[in-house]
């Protein structure tokens, strides 16, 4: 049994101590840094057009939520209201295994008292707690909560790279690990503004949970890349990468069906996991690529083998 | 086979969480009080707000329906009608013409506590306009906005204070359930405090009419002494001086000069009484003392009393009546402004669609994790304690969230889920290095996959940790679920799956 393992480990080592990732690996490298450019530049172009990095959510902006519950047309409300409230936006909530819709849900900078009377004009009926949901944050607050959060996610990065830099003690690989971490958030912020989508104060929060779940596989590839010296680095770079890819994929499999199979959910809910979809799946790239490229040329130079 | 310790600490551990989650309580029967009403029938007899209503006039109550049906049934009128209350506590017989006086609601299935975006109800951050408040502001607001809330008859309240990173002190109120109509207006009206002799207004809350009120001073504010009450049970009384202006000490000379004096046990009393009312609702009618008749006093004497079953129980409950009555004349107007800046109002039946799909979720994401475990290592004994383990964590996190009663929030639940990841990705690290690398023991293999699980945990408590302070403490929910989480990873979960993988590949 063993001897059957130790053949099949041997197979396997030859077939990843194989030369090309020593020629190619500082390509690979490039390609999520490229993307981390490519990123930056339209997020500071973003900035340039928006005024700010997000588009943000009433949550963030101050102004109405208004959930009304049942099969409420969109077409009916839409053009009326957008005379009224230029800034009016709609989102389905549908239910997972009939695509019901369970509720319409309406944004505006307006004031609670103001969007409803008009919503109960156009619909011909009173709002209330029985049918509707009305979610409304200060304008001064909602300001509040964005710095306030924004300054989370800054003492989150920054406890996080002090945490990476105890546990490993050397230079290099830790600004690897914190490198990714940093690529992952901007290439994540980016792709939810191409997408056009707002994030909520959920959403923020999500981000300081990305950061913390994003480097465990950062940290299982620097540790076994430093650590266990059996076997050749390329081989246990990986190995490494057989583990984190797993553990990235199972932990997609986690988030991901919250975001795009069901919408019937918490807005808090969906933002959260729409941001560690996206996040995990660039942490994919940044820890590979990125990280590993990294910690190989670091070794190298080091002659850790 | 042999269980070792850290299983052992597992199975203890499940054991507690399911005694803090009590699921057998959705078998119980009968309906909640919620709240009643003071000076009740139901009140005097002993019904009190957490205990369980089982049967009335003999028909078994098992849910709301039923007591609705009940009472529907009973047709209070005019006239007096006895209603035979079962509960848990003992039986009463209640004689009333209205209403019994008491709102009940149905049992809760566990002790696990939903939030209002899943429960229904209504949340509101309310600060000071153009001040900030001390600490001692925020707690004198929030005993106002306590008391007038419990004046107009709304009980299941939870009102704290909540500080922010920038320094912003505000009060959050939830309340569960149906929303009072006029919320926004109760909590952020400044309110009217009058006090009257019969008909005749005496002074109005707020500095015009009261100087000042004495508190926390017992030269002036104290508990005067505890006696036996008759039928059991002590009785504490209170006393604490108010001191009026001019003006309206005047106006209470005026008003008591002509008025006849009642002679009773307990001294001697004008024929009426002092009656406070804070927006039209009486809260407590007191009695003056002779000596007060026709004087222009500007100190005057409030006293009151409270009772318990023993003799600590009335001393708090006298404490208690005296610093609300104490409030109430402080700030019976409130002294500055408010503003509300956040107001939430969520309706129950969307929370129910939401708790359904969110279950709907777990189920889906358990299949999905069990067949991509089942696919990688094709054994069902390790797919099957993988996701064991998975399932513990999250049943430990209810567990504590039980414990501390913790309202389950969406962002919470998220964090419990967000946490299972976590979890499944230790125990793949811990699965792939023990098979990885067979020429080094299976406890070396085992100790360097702690030293990534435990470097994986640190960071993520490091990241979450903000979260407890930004934004109004809104998002804590999603940051403390997640510690626990992962601290029940880290202590209770992962040992005992070591060990389980240990036991499994010897």
């Amino acid at each position: 049994m063993k001897n059957m393992e130790e053949i099949k480990e041997e197979k396997h080592n030859k077939r990843f101590s194989k030369e090309w990732y020593n020629k190619y690996y500082k390509i690979l490298f490039l390609i999520p840094v490229l993307f981390l450019f490519i990123s930056l530049i339209y997020l500071g172009y973003f900035y340039s057009k928006n005024g700010d990095f997000i588009y943000k959510d009433v949550s963030l902006s101050g102004g109405t939520s208004l959930t009304i519950n049942g099969e409420v047309s969109q077409e009916i409300l839409e053009p009326e209201l957008k005379l009224i409230f230029p800034d009016v936006s709609f989102t389905h909530l549908s239910e997972l295994t009939s695509k019901k819709q369970i509720a319409l849900r309406i944004e505006s900078s307006a004031s609670p008292e103001d969007l409803k009377k008009e919503v109960e004009t156009i619909l011909g009926y009173s709002l209330t707690e029985d049918n509707s949901s009305v979610e409304f944050t200060g304008s001064s607050l909602s300001k509040d909560f964005y710095k306030q959060l924004i300054i989370a996610l800054i003492i989150s990065f920054i406890l996080m790279s002090i945490v990476i830099f105890i546990l490993f003690k050397s230079f290099v690989p830790s600004i690897a690990v914190i490198f990714a971490a940093f690529a992952d958030i901007v290439i994540s912020l980016a792709v939810i503004d191409y997408l056009g989508i707002k994030i909520s104060a959920a959403g923020i929060a999500a981000f300081l949970m990305l950061l913390g779940y994003s480097v465990d596989t950062d940290i299982l590839l620097t540790s076994r890349a430093l650590k266990s010296q059996e076997k050749p680095l390329n081989s246990r770079i990986f190995g490494a990468f057989k583990t984190g890819i797993f553990m990235t994929l199972t932990a997609l499999a986690a988030v991901v069906p919250a975001f795009f199979l069901i919408t019937g959910l918490p807005d808090s809910f969906r933002q959260i996991f729409l941001v560690l979809s996206i996040g995990l799946t660039a942490d994919i790239f940044n820890t590979w690529l990125t990280n590993a490229g990294i910690i190989k040329w670091y070794c190298d130079k080091k002659k850790i083998q | 086979m042999k269980i070792g310790v850290r299983i052992w600490i597992l199975i203890i551990a499940l054991f507690l969480a399911f005694l803090a989650i009590a699921p057998w309580k959705t078998l119980e029967k009968g309906v909640l009080v919620q709240s009643v009403e003071q000076n009740s029938s139901a009140f005097e007899e002993g019904l009190r707000k957490g205990q369980i209503i089982t049967m009335i006039d003999g028909n078994s109550i098992e849910s709301l329906e039923d007591f609705s049906k009940i009472i529907l049934e009973k047709n209070y009128s005019n006239e007096k009608i006895k209603t035979l209350i079962k509960t848990n506590a003992g039986e009463f017989i209640i004689y009333s013409n209205e209403s019994l006086g008491i709102t009940v609601s149905s049992l809760p299935n566990t002790n696990l506590k939903t939030g209002l975006d899943l429960s229904g109800g209504s949340r509101a951050l309310i600060k000071a306009k153009e001040k900030d408040l001390s600490s001692n502001e925020v707690s004198d607001l929030i005993d106002v906005i306590t008391n007038r809330l419990n004046v107009y008859g709304i009980a299941d309240v939870q009102i704290v204070p909540v500080s922010d990173l920038s320094g912003n002190n505000f009060v959050s109120i939830e309340i569960a359930g149906a929303t009072p109509k006029d919320l926004e207006e109760l909590i952020s009206k400044q309110g009217k405090f009058e006090s009257k002799i019969g008909n005749k207004t005496v002074f109005i809350g707020g500095e015009e009419d009261i100087a000042s009120v004495c508190r926390n001073d017992a030269t002036c504010a104290r508990i005067e002494g505890c006696f036996d009450a008759q039928g059991g049970g002590y009785f504490c009384n209170f006393r604490f001086s108010i001191y009026l202006s001019q003006v309206a000490a005047e106006r209470h000379a005026e008003i008591t000069k002509d008025m006849p004096v009642n002679s009773t046990p307990q001294g001697n009393y004008l024929s009426e009484k002092l009656d406070l009312y804070l927006d039209d609702v009486l809260v407590d009618s007191l009695l003056i003392s002779e000596g007060l008749k026709g004087r222009v006093t500007t100190q005057i004497a409030i006293s009151g009393s409270g009772s318990g079953e023993n003799k600590e129980d009335a001393i708090n409950s006298a404490e208690e009546q005296m610093h609300k009555l104490q409030t109430v004349l402080i700030t019976g107007s409130l002294p500055y402004k408010l503003e509300v800046v956040k107001l939430d109002t969520i309706s129950p039946s969307l929370g129910k669609e939401f708790t359904k799909n969110i279950f709907l979720l777990g189920g889906v994401v358990f299949l999905i994790i069990s067949i991509i475990l089942f696919v990688k290592y094709k054994k069902i004994k390790i797919t099957l304690s993988v996701i064991l383990t998975m399932f513990s964590e999250a049943f430990l996190t209810l567990g504590i969230a039980a414990l501390i009663s913790w309202n389950l929030d969406a962002p919470s639940i998220a964090g419990i889920i967000a946490g299972m990841g976590t979890g499944v990705n230790d125990q793949i690290v811990i699965l792939d290095e023990s098979t990885s690398n067979t020429s080094i023991s299976v406890k070396e293999r085992i100790k360097r996959a702690l030293f990534i699980i435990f470097g994986a945990f640190f960071t993520i408590i490091a990241a979450m940790l903000p979260l407890f302070w930004a934004g109004a403490g809104m998002l804590k929910g999603f940051a403390l679920t997640t510690i626990i989480s992962v601290t029940v990873g880290i202590l209770i979960t992962r040992p005992a799956f070591a060990e389980i993988v240990r036991r499994i590949q010897d």
